[in-house]
């Protein structure tokens, strides 16, 4: 079956950028009723030293006779060897994906994106809000700060879900409220187990906690749900941050994951190659991006 | 570098060319012009405007296997496409190939269309403008690169315009074809011709503007009157040499988990073409793929590259049932109404 | 990973059993079809059937009496997958063209008279998803081997099939045929899931639509155009409304209310 390219040299099949390399699932366990997580790692262990990616990137995940898909990174680039995303079961790919178990192996290809922009925002105070399945991309960077956390400002991570049950990451979360270098907030809209002890709300209200904000110095990095932009961007620019340092990462069909295939073409920008990380300033220009009247509340 | 050739001598030439690889052509079949498989100069149709689907098929056909696949991996399926030598290219679509080129080669190269690109010689050849021809709006009625060899046509002669090493080559196949005496009527001939051709166009649209028209008018009730029209039949998009969009597919061998990864074009009319997993749509209004197919052409290219991604081949002219193309749209656009 | 060959039905109502035969008809990859899955049961092609448990059943034809019915729901019963395959178990087919227009009972005693029935009582004929739930459809008119074997082969594997969404338009210009609507020919072809490869239109005939309609589909622009091409109403209603199922007959139904209205 293998086949040698005649034209091309051997160094650009090397690099298609379209061949998936095998990783191997090493850990697989569910964080919720409809989402897993997962740990993986090449098979090759050479692919392993030389995977590098920073927060806020994405994989594009294979499994051989289903599809390929994009999925954000969960792990952070500052404890290497090991890739962690999260799935959610929503439609054929996912579904099978739920039945790769520990020890299998699936595609994957990556990193890309932008990410977040680490060196701007290296000195500066970091606002992380996170809705529902949006905590998958910001864990890593929440990681990444703490990971490195003299090189930046306060941290505050805000975190809504809509039952205790459905929170990404409960419990490492509920054990980063005992560290002092962030003020970690969490909050349920319902709670269904009358064990929760922290807040109950939607996310917004959890601003009401943040204390004292340096907006000027601030970087807020926003994701979630389409609803829940309607709601925390109006309140950021309230709270005086320049509307270059709001960050939102974005989800999109997608079937390349570097700028070839168009599905995630948004007017002239492509969300795989020039996102998926968007400045609330990008956004404010692009009237399609993240639903309709959403970018109107805040201009003008 | 400018060589002259007789007409005479082009079938000779093509017969040559055969040397480096399959010759295709515009041909014309029960009415139909495509660009095939042809042996001679006699075979083709070089009056032609248009073929129903532009050269892009050559480099990125409309379904192909990028993958084969087992349980160990991904293999690439390169290497086997044959060399080919096109003849009859015309402006427009040399053009269009550039745009994919930009798109294809420069950031994340990619490996099946630079094979393919490599291995296809493009032999432009003037051309006759009819009354969907508009590339004298989009400014691409000549073309300066892109080519490996660009006949132009000035009755007695051709005037050869080398535009590659591989072009030169050709040439040197049989060097007795050409001469590089060029003289003073040579000129003047020339700038006949292209006085000419620019005076043959009937089709007059104006897109200078158009990013800022695009912008004010994106909320214009015109788009909704337009997606009432839209039939999401994606022939716009297949026909266009400048949709590049696909999709990806795994196929399977029958009681095997093996099989291949197979690719093929895609259109952004289509629903299923923005819906994320989860059953959200970013466009599943009609009105909201045809503006984002428009911006994208007549807008957005302009912004980044300072010209519009429609090269004025006039396909969806010819093609759109409901007459919705770059003419129509652009105007109703301008005029705040669509025409009838 | 090793799978079970999964245990495999196939089964047809109300319809010419032409999708059976392009089953039947797939003689390069019938052995391995037979190897690959544990067919329990498919009167058409062998005498030792067993009902039981199915992993999959593909259906063929619309329900159109009672007995084809309680058949159908004792199917879905047991079976966990259920396929809808050829236009008639997907839509309706020709036979429900008339579907919700009325006077059924006219139509059948035209047909057959006074004479009486007594294996089953009769109903206007149905699509297969009017009575179950249907999780997959391979439509057409026979249905198209590569697309049915496609899909077989993926759920062989463990794996969800794909097909076509988009209307054969899109197929018909890879296959670089000038667009014959826009010549004026009465073509279907918008309204009409691709998956056959845009037979007629490559060979210069109209698309009458029998692959049924795709999933997005403008019924309104379609009527407008053929009227303006100089269709007569009620030939673009008939013509549209022969495969186009229940479906398409709506759509029709509010073009029209709409232009009662206007």
């Amino acid at each position: 079956m293998k086949k040698l390219c005649v034209v091309l040299d051997e160094r650009e099949v090397q690099d298609n950028p379209y061949r998936p390399d095998m990783w191997r699932i090493v850990r697989r366990y569910p964080l919720t009723n409809d989402v897993n997580f997962y740990q993986a790692r090449p098979v090759e262990m050479e692919e392993a030293l030389k995977f590098n990616y920073k927060p806020g990137q994405f994989v594009m995940v294979s499994i051989p006779g289903e599809g390929e898909a994009p999925f954000s990174i969960s792990s952070t680039p500052s404890r290497p060897g090991m890739l962690e995303f999260c799935i959610r079961k929503t439609g054929s790919l996912t579904e099978t994906l739920f039945e790769v178990k520990e020890n299998h192996t699936l595609g994957v290809r990556g990193p890309y994106g932008n990410g977040f922009p680490m060196d701007k925002m290296v000195g500066k105070d970091i606002m992380i809000i996170a809705g529902g399945l949006g905590a998958a991309p910001l864990r890593s960077l929440l990681l990444y700060v703490l990971d490195n956390r003299d090189q930046f400002g306060k941290l505050t991570y805000l975190h809504g879900a809509r039952t205790p049950g459905e929170m990404l990451f409960r419990e490492e979360f509920i054990q980063l409220k005992e560290r002092e270098d962030l003020n970690c907030l969490l909050t349920v809209d319902k709670d269904d187990t009358d064990k929760w002890q922290f807040r109950q709300g939607v996310v917004t209200e959890l601003f009401k906690h943040v204390g004292p904000i340096d907006s000027k110095n601030t970087f807020a990095v926003v994701c979630g749900p389409p609803v829940m932009y309607r709601f925390v961007m109006p309140h950021l620019v309230r709270l005086g941050l320049p509307k270059h340092q709001i960050l939102m990462t974005l989800e999109r069909r997608m079937k390349c994951g570097v700028g070839k295939c168009g599905h995630c073409a948004i007017e002239y920008l492509y969300t795989c190659i020039d996102g998926p990380v968007f400045t609330y300033w990008d956004v404010l220009h692009m009237k399609e991006i993240i639903g309709r009247g959403v970018s109107d509340k805040t201009v003008a | 570098m400018i060589l002259k050739m007789k007409k005479e001598d082009l079938s000779t030439f093509l017969d040559s060319v055969k040397e480096w690889g399959e010759l295709r052509g515009p041909t014309k079949k029960e009415g139909r012009v495509t660009y095939s498989r042809v042996d001679s100069l006699s075979q083709m149709d070089l009056k032609a405007a248009r073929t129903i689907i532009p050269p892009k098929k050559f480099l990125y056909p409309p379904r192909f296997t990028m993958f084969d696949y087992d349980q160990d991996g991904y293999t690439e399926r390169l290497g086997d496409v044959p060399k080919r030598v096109l003849f009859g290219i015309h402006p427009c679509d040399i053009h269009g190939i550039l745009i994919m080129d930009k798109l294809f080669l420069e950031t994340y190269k990619d490996p099946y269309y630079a094979e393919r690109r490599e291995k296809t010689l493009l032999l432009g050849h003037s051309c006759i403008p009819d009354d969907k021809c508009m590339c004298i709006a989009t400014n691409t009625d000549f073309v300066a690169e892109g080519f490996d060899l660009f006949f132009s046509d000035l009755k007695m002669f051709y005037l050869v315009w080398v535009g590659s090493t591989k072009g030169h080559d050709l040439i040197r196949l049989k060097p007795e074809l050409f001469s590089r005496e060029l003289d003073k009527n040579d000129i003047l001939n020339y700038t006949e011709y292209r006085k000419w051709k620019n005076s043959q166009f009937k089709t007059k649209i104006d897109l200078t503007g158009m990013p800022d028209i695009f912008e004010l008018g994106y909320g214009s009730p015109v788009w909704d009157q337009l997606g009432d029209k839209c039939l999401s039949c994606g022939q716009c998009t297949m026909v266009c040499p400048t949709c590049n969009c696909y999709n990806v597919v795994d196929e399977v061998e029958l009681g095997a988990l093996e099989g291949t990864r197979d690719r093929f074009w895609d259109s952004c009319m289509f629903r299923e073409y923005s819906l994320v997993a989860g059953g959200h749509n970013f466009r599943d209004k009609r009105s909201d793929r045809l503006r984002l197919w428009y911006t994208h052409k007549l807008q957005a290219f302009i912004g980044e590259f300072g010209k519009p991604a429609c090269v004025g081949c006039g396909r969806c002219v010819e093609t759109c049932p409901v007459e919705i193309n770059v003419v129509t749209v652009s105007t109703a656009l301008k005029e705040q109404e669509v025409g009838k | 990973m090793t799978r079970q060959s999964p245990k495999v039905g196939v089964y047809g109502f109300t319809g010419c059993a032409g999708d059976q035969l392009m089953i039947l008809n797939c003689e390069d990859q019938l052995v391995d079809l037979f190897g690959a899955t544990e067919i329990r049961s498919f009167v058409m092609a062998k005498s030792d059937n067993h009902e039981g448990e199915l992993d999959v059943a593909f259906i063929e034809g619309s329900i159109s009496t009672e007995e084809q019915l309680k058949k159908l729901k004792e199917i879905r019963e047991r079976a966990k997958v259920v396929i809808a395959i050829g236009t008639c178990a997907s839509h309706g087919g020709p036979q429900a063209m008339k579907l919700g227009e009325g006077g059924w009972e006219e139509r059948y005693r035209k047909v057959y008279g006074n004479a009486k029935i007594t294996i089953s009582k009769a109903f206007e004929a149905q699509p297969i998803d009017a009575f179950v739930k249907v999780d997959m459809y391979i439509p057409g008119c026979p249905i198209d081997k590569g697309e049915f074997l496609a899909a077989v082969s993926k759920l062989v594997a463990g794996r969800h099939p794909y097909l076509y969404k988009f209307p054969v338009c899109t197929e018909c210009k890879w296959k670089e045929n000038p667009c014959i609507l826009y010549a004026g020919k009465f073509c279907g072809g918008p309204l009409t899931k691709a998956g056959c490869g845009a037979v007629c239109p490559s060979y210069g005939l109209p698309c009458v639509g029998c692959w049924g309609p795709t999933d997005d589909l403008n019924v309104s622009s379609e009527y407008k155009l053929l009227k303006e091409k100089g269709y007569n109403p009620d030939e673009i209603l008939r013509k549209l409304r022969k495969f186009g199922g229940a479906k398409v007959a709506q759509l029709l139904k509010d073009v029209e209310n709409k232009g009662a209205k206007a």
